[in-house]
Parts: C-alpha cells; sequence; structure tokens
C-alpha cells in the first residue's frame, strides 16, 4: 500500500488535489483491530475548477494517464482500489482540514482522527457505520471533549445519544 | 444447572481472551494491520464471489 500512499502525494503535489486523507474501514482500522474492507476510501479537497463545478476528472485522467484502470467506482492504485471521495459538507472539510499526520513505511500520510470517523459514521447513518461507532468506542483511543464538539457543532449529538445509550 | 454455573467461570475466561486479543490487533503497526486485511480479503473473497459480489484481493506492492 506504500506505493498507493506515494502516488496519492504525487496527486497531491501536481495539484491535482489540495489534500487527502484515508478515511472508511481502512481508516478506523489505523485505530482499531483490523476491518474487512476491499476498498481504500480516500477524503479528498479538491481544487475549485471554472464555473466552481467540482470534478474528479482531473484525478481520473492524471491516473490513467499513468496507466491505473478504473475498476466501477475506484481506480486501482498499484494492487489497490482507491475510491476518492470528495469532502461535500462541513464535517469532511473540518475532518480533511484536522487529520492526522503519520506514516506508512517511508512514505508521509494522513489519516482521519478517530473522533472524526465516528462523527462521519454517525451521520453516515448505516447498519455498518453503527457497528464501526461501537468498534472505535471500545477500541480507539477518543478525546471525548474532543468528539462532544465535533458532534455538537454537526448536529449530530442527538443520533449519537441514540447509539450509544 | 450445576453444569451451567461450573462452565460460567471458564466462559468468562474465554471472553476476557478474546477482548485481550482485539486489543493486542488494534495495537499493532498500520502495515502489519494492512497485512491482516489482506489475509482476511483473501479468505473471504471466495465466498463473496459465490455469491455473486465480484471482489478483488489487494495485490500490495512494496510493502
Amino acid at each position: 500500500m506504500e506505493k498507493t500512499l506515494q502516488v496519492l502525494t504525487e496527486l497531491e503535489h501536481d495539484g491535482l488535489l489540495l489534500r487527502y486523507a484515508i478515511g472508511g474501514a481502512m481508516g478506523a482500522t489505523f485505530y482499531v483491530e483490523p476491518v474487512l474492507t476491499f476498498d481504500l476510501d480516500v477524503f479528498v479537497i479538491l481544487p475549485q475548477a471554472a464555473g466552481l463545478l467540482l470534478t474528479l476528472a482531473p484525478i481520473y485522467d492524471a491516473l490513467r494517464a499513468r496507466g491505473y484502470t478504473e475498476e466501477g467506482e475506484c481506480v486501482n492504485i498499484e494492487g489497490v482500489p482507491v475510491q476518492f471521495l470528495p469532502a461535500h459538507n462541513a464535517l469532511l472539510e473540518e475532518a480533511l482540514a484536522e487529520a492526522r499526520e503519520t506514516s506508512y513505511g517511508a512514505t508521509a500520510t494522513r489519516v482521519l482522527r478517530a473522533e472524526h470517523l465516528a462523527a462521519i459514521a454517525v451521520q453516515t447513518g448505516r447498519d455498518k457505520d453503527r457497528e464501526r461507532v461501537r468498534l472505535l468506542l471500545e477500541q480507539a483511543p477518543l478525546d471525548g471533549e474532543y468528539l462532544r464538539a465535533v458532534l455538537a457543532r454537526h448536529n449530530l449529538e442527538a443520533r449519537w445519544k441514540q447509539w450509544t445509550t | 444447572m450445576e453444569a451451567v454455573d461450573n462452565l460460567r467461570p471458564e466462559i468468562a475466561r474465554l471472553i476476557a481472551a478474546k477482548q485481550e486479543r482485539r486489543h493486542k490487533l488494534a495495537a499493532l503497526p498500520f502495515p502489519e494491520k494492512v497485512r491482516i486485511v489482506v489475509q482476511l480479503q483473501r479468505m473471504v473473497a471466495p465466498v463473496l464471489r459465490a455469491r455473486g459480489r465480484p471482489v478483488r484481493v489487494w495485490h500490495l506492492t512494496g510493502d
């Protein structure tokens, strides 16, 4: 996966995306026991194109030019299907801005904070998100005060209470 | 009822051991966890494919 992350960093350096961070099941796996997944969810902040249209097309074009192929909603980058998810709301923008800097082998990368992964799961609201919240609560080193502030800022307190009590 | 009561400490010990193992897994370095995820993919992929869900096991390069 290190080569995959190197390619993502290159996309960022080339200005095709302004910032990226790992989220989804693999983001959760950073903090908890390994969680089965078949794709790597990568949240991205895209440069604003002309006409205020946010599009992943330049990223797909650049990856195609490097020989990487699309597989459904993912692009196979060095053997890992990567799904690019543009930050489309305030919670995701905040999560990307405050993502945790880390390294994978010799490659610098970013992973969403555990508190944001939990808040995003609450916002998304599927059964598997509920299970993710349970796992994060049980195993991740959550900062309770920080999490409460995130949930309050994004009006997620009611569902959080419903899911966790 | 007596047999159930005798089982309880053993079951409690097994549950505690399982919980401890999960916390040990959570504490592994990220690249090691990624390798475990790929092992899980290998185990589950045939079942999912048999159910008609096309999945691809990651082919990690350079890890």
